[in-house]
């Protein structure tokens, strides 16, 4: 009675049609509907959104290119000059003289032994004489000569030379050094040299002075000066007025000053000027480190004061009137002089900031940017191959699953072969020929899809094969030819729809391991080359030890996205496949 | 063409499937799925095609269609069209006047398809019907296969397995056909939906004045929607009469063994079952002389060394067996 009561109360009756009744879903809606409910493939497709959003509008929102290097400005304490205590010999020859390099030689062996004495000694066949002038201060004369003194028991005779005119006190005076055994002799302030020939003759020449020697270096204060300094007269007064502790000389007709710091140091200022000097004297030479870079002479007596002494560190007011500390270090005979100078560098592994939130890689570039254009490419790639791989596996496989007989039997004995062509060595060596023959970085990511979609679409071509030798043999394909259906539309109706979901199924899955490889062919440099960035060949950065070890902030971010993105491929291809099951609940 | 009583005549219809060995599929025997098999089907008639599993009678009936190309014989279409004669086009546009209806409606429906496109499509590709009259048309023969018209957008999953086979009858009914195969269209349904679909295709016959080829294992079935009756051994058609003959009056040996198998709704009637030993023989290598001689209760020495003729007992009952053939040497030993 009930159950009558309960069937007489429902008074509306639902006819079969009714609009109310549960919508009927298509096969695709039922898939979908699935496909929503499976929440390890809602996260996959979320990861994937994120994917393209960071990579594809990521790049267009970054302020900065891809291949934007990025500098930075950095003061770094570095060698700024170098300055040594000279113990060479400087030689300055009168105008219209020379002195070759083996008088220089040899001046040098002998002034050792000279002392205070004068001395001569022979070269090139000449006579030369060294006079002391001062403390390491020598003037070098070449014999010149004028007679032949010849002795006779007591009395000598003096036979000048040919258009030689000496006066009687010259003559005298040599007869007296003969006699005497002295070979040196002064006449009002002209040195003469008698050298002893064979038989008891000399020959008597003069001195005359060719150049001097010195320790000590002059500088010009100006490029104005230099010609006042290279003066020959200066040079020899001005020493010898410091030698002999005098202030002032004169040279060329002008007057010089001079502001004594020691022996070895002063500085010289035309008479009445003192606040520009003309030159700076110094047994230091000081040279800069950089090519170009002009020392002014306060500098140098400063680094020269600072050695002389023994200081450290020292501080000059530069053009500008700003301080700047220089550091003197000892290294055998030679300073360095340090200094903090600004240098321009790229900003290389800089840290993560607000400016790069992921800091910047070996390049200088941010890696931010390069992640987001990165991403762009191996995706790109990953759909570029999988489309390929797809089209050519699924005509070969279609036209081998369909026809069957020899032309399966042919096709199915070429993928074979193509399976058997080892992958990686191809790569590598189809990646060599590309660096020989330097293609373009562009060109080069055509070329990389083009050879790895070539390399992959066996497998598809054997899952389209077996799927459609399957569905041939079905009831509803031989009734699609019972009922006369054309061949195109047996095959597009009937065949591909039911192979899709397989496929797409596939090619899901297939994705991640396409962005897989390409990232392992970039890591070992066969893939994207620089300028261009994949995820891969940021990664390759960690090749290098130091920076896998010190910055983990260039390679983690790009692992973690290529982690992240195969993951997310195949969550969202092991939801689809579920999806597609008709074994699956609803 | 109407006038041509015989829809469909058989003449020594053979099919032979080939065995591959070896690395180049070199043929090394073949398979004797149907030998030497004629008969015809008057129009408006059913012929019931009964025997074993495995003696030929879906190869029959696939290669009627010239689903699968037959080795030999000649199957003519109402008197006049030779099937081998179709090629490509030609034969393509032939297809709408002979149709099938398989044993399983689970696989013979294509699981992407909304039905109205399964049952339609055919009818489109031939433009059997213009096509503003064409859901109307649709709508009709689904209503009148027992489908409803809110159904057509429905799939294939949707349905239960009757269902699902009244689809396929109104996949082929749409393209009027002349001639229907029916490969054991009830085997693979329950007993009550059984009866829906044999009376379906009862009701469909006399509307459209449809001629099937009804295959079937189940002789009941058989018996009820038969005029005529085929019975097949392996490869071989053992005996052939209209349905009330050979019911009553069955011959060879192996239809009486067959029919004795019929099971009677009645606990006090005693069955004289005839029971056969041993199991079918392979048909890729058949037993020499009579086919049945190996499990036949009355072999005798002439069967084992030559094949048997085919005898018409009258009233079209023509069997294939030594002891109605008086020259075979059978009565002698």
């Amino acid at each position: 009675m009930s159950e009558n009561n309960r069937f007489a109360n429902n008074s509306e009756q639902l006819s079969l049609d009714d609009g109310r009744r549960v919508k009927v879903l298509s096969p695709g809606m039922m898939v979908f509907k699935r496909f929503i409910r499976n929440k390890l493939a809602i996260a996959g497709i979320i990861i994937l959104v994120f994917m393209f959003v960071f990579s594809f509008f990521g790049g267009l929102l970054s302020p900065y290119r891809q291949d934007q290097v990025f500098y930075k400005v950095d003061s770094a304490n570095k060698e700024y000059a170098s300055a040594v205590v000279n113990t060479e010999y400087r030689f300055l020859t009168k105008d219209g003289s020379a002195l070759s390099t083996l008088v220089r030689a040899n001046f040098s062996r002998v002034v050792k032994d000279v002392g205070d004495e004068s001395l001569a000694f022979t070269a090139d066949g000449t006579e030369w004489t060294i006079t002391r002038l001062g403390d390491s201060f020598y003037a070098i004369g070449s014999a010149q000569e004028l007679a032949t003194v010849a002795l006779l028991g007591k009395a000598a005779d003096v036979k000048p030379n040919a258009g030689v005119e000496l006066s009687d006190d010259v003559k005298n005076a040599a007869i007296e050094a003969v006699k005497a055994n002295q070979l040196t002799f002064d006449v009002e302030g002209q040195g003469y040299v008698l050298t002893r020939g064979k038989a008891k003759s000399y020959t008597l020449s003069t001195v005359g002075e060719i150049a001097i020697a010195s320790l000590l270096a002059y500088d010009a204060h100006s490029a104005d000066d230099a010609a006042t300094i290279g003066s020959y007269a200066f040079r020899r007064n001005g020493e010898l007025a410091l030698k002999s502790g005098e202030t002032q000389f004169e040279a060329d007709g002008e007057t010089f000053t001079m502001e004594v710091e020691d022996a070895q140091n002063a500085l010289i200022y035309r008479a009445g000027e003192s606040d520009t000097p003309v030159a700076t004297v110094s047994n230091v030479i000081v040279n800069p480190v950089n090519n170009g870079v002009f020392l002014p002479t306060d500098y140098k007596s400063a680094v020269a004061e600072a050695i002389a002494e023994k200081q450290t560190a020292f501080e000059y007011l530069n053009a500008d009137g700003e301080s700047e500390k220089h550091t003197i270090v000892m290294r055998g005979n030679n300073y360095i002089i340090y200094t903090e100078q600004q240098t321009t560098l790229i900003d290389m592994y800089a840290l993560p900031s607000l400016a790069h939130p992921l800091g910047t890689d070996d390049h200088g570039m941010d890696v931010m940017t390069r992640l987001m254009y990165g991403g762009r490419i191996s995706l790109m790639v990953g759909f570029v191959v999988m489309i390929l791989e797809n089209l050519l596996g699924i005509v070969v496989g279609g036209v081998s699953g369909y026809f069957g007989g020899w032309v399966d039997t042919l096709l199915m004995r070429f993928v074979d072969l193509f399976n058997s062509i080892p992958y990686y060595p191809i790569m590598i060596i189809t990646g060599s020929i590309m660096d020989a023959f330097e293609i373009n970085p562009y060109t080069r990511i055509f070329l990389l899809m083009a050879i790895m979609g070539v390399m992959g679409w066996t497998g598809v071509a054997r899952v389209v094969r077996g799927q459609i030798l399957s569905l041939r043999e079905q009831d509803f394909m031989i009734a699609t030819e019972a009922t006369g259906i054309r061949v195109s539309r047996r095959i597009f109706r009937h065949l591909v729809p039911n192979v899709m979901p397989l496929l797409i199924v596939q090619a899901t899955m297939g994705l991640g391991s396409i962005i897989l490889t390409e990232a392992t062919l970039s890591f070992l440099g066969l893939g994207i080359k620089y300028p261009l960035a994949s995820w891969g060949s940021i990664i390759n950065a960690a090749s290098n030890i130091y920076v896998m070890t010190n910055f983990w902030f260039i390679w983690i971010p790009a692992g973690i996205l290529i982690v992240l993105t195969v993951l997310g491929f195949n969550f969202v291809g092991d939801g689809l496949r579920d999806a597609f099951d008709p074994k699956m609940k609803r | 063409m109407a006038a041509a009583t015989n829809v469909v005549e058989v003449r020594d219809l053979c099919k032979y499937f080939p065995i591959k060995a070896g690395l180049f599929g070199r043929v090394v025997g073949q398979v004797h799925a149907v030998e030497n098999v004629s008969f015809s089907i008057k129009r408006g008639t059913t012929m019931g095609l009964v025997g074993e599993s495995g003696c030929g009678k879906t190869t029959i009936g696939k290669t009627l269609l010239n689903l699968t190309p037959k080795t030999s014989g000649e199957v003519i279409f109402n008197g006049d069209t030779h099937l081998d004669a179709l090629k490509g086009k030609a034969l393509r546009e032939f297809r709408p006047k002979m149709q099938i209806i398989f044993q399983d409606p689970y696989s013979s429906l294509s699981p992407r398809l909304p039905v109205g496109e399964i049952i339609g499509e055919a009818v489109r590709e031939h433009h059997l019907v213009p096509e503003a009259e064409f859901d109307a048309y649709i709508s009709r023969v689904m209503k009148s296969c027992g489908l409803h018209d809110y159904q057509k957008d429905r799939y294939p999953h949707e349905f239960s397995g009757g269902q699902r086979q009244r689809i396929c009858i109104a996949r082929a009914i749409a393209l009027n056909p002349d001639f229907i195969v029916c490969d054991e269209p009830v085997s693979a349904l329950d007993v009550s939906i059984q009866a829906q679909i044999i009376n379906l295709l009862e009701d469909l016959q006399k509307e459209y004045n449809l001629t099937y080829l009804f295959i079937s294992h189940d002789l009941s079935v058989v018996q009820h929607i038969s005029d005529t009756v085929g019975v097949m051994y392996l490869g071989n058609m053992v005996e052939f009469a209209d349905k009330t003959e050979i019911f009553a009056n069955p011959l060879h040996p192996y239809t009486q063994a067959l029919f004795s198998a019929i099971p009677v709704p009645d606990p006090t009637v005693k069955m004289n079952r005839i029971i056969l030993e041993g199991s079918i023989p392979s048909p890729a290598n058949p037993p020499s002389g009579c086919k049945f001689h190996t499990r036949c209760r009355l072999c005798r020495e002439v069967c084992a060394q030559k094949a048997p003729k085919t005898m018409d007992m009258g009233n079209g009952h023509r069997v294939t067996c030594h002891m109605y053939d008086p020259e075979s040497g059978y009565g002698k030993a």
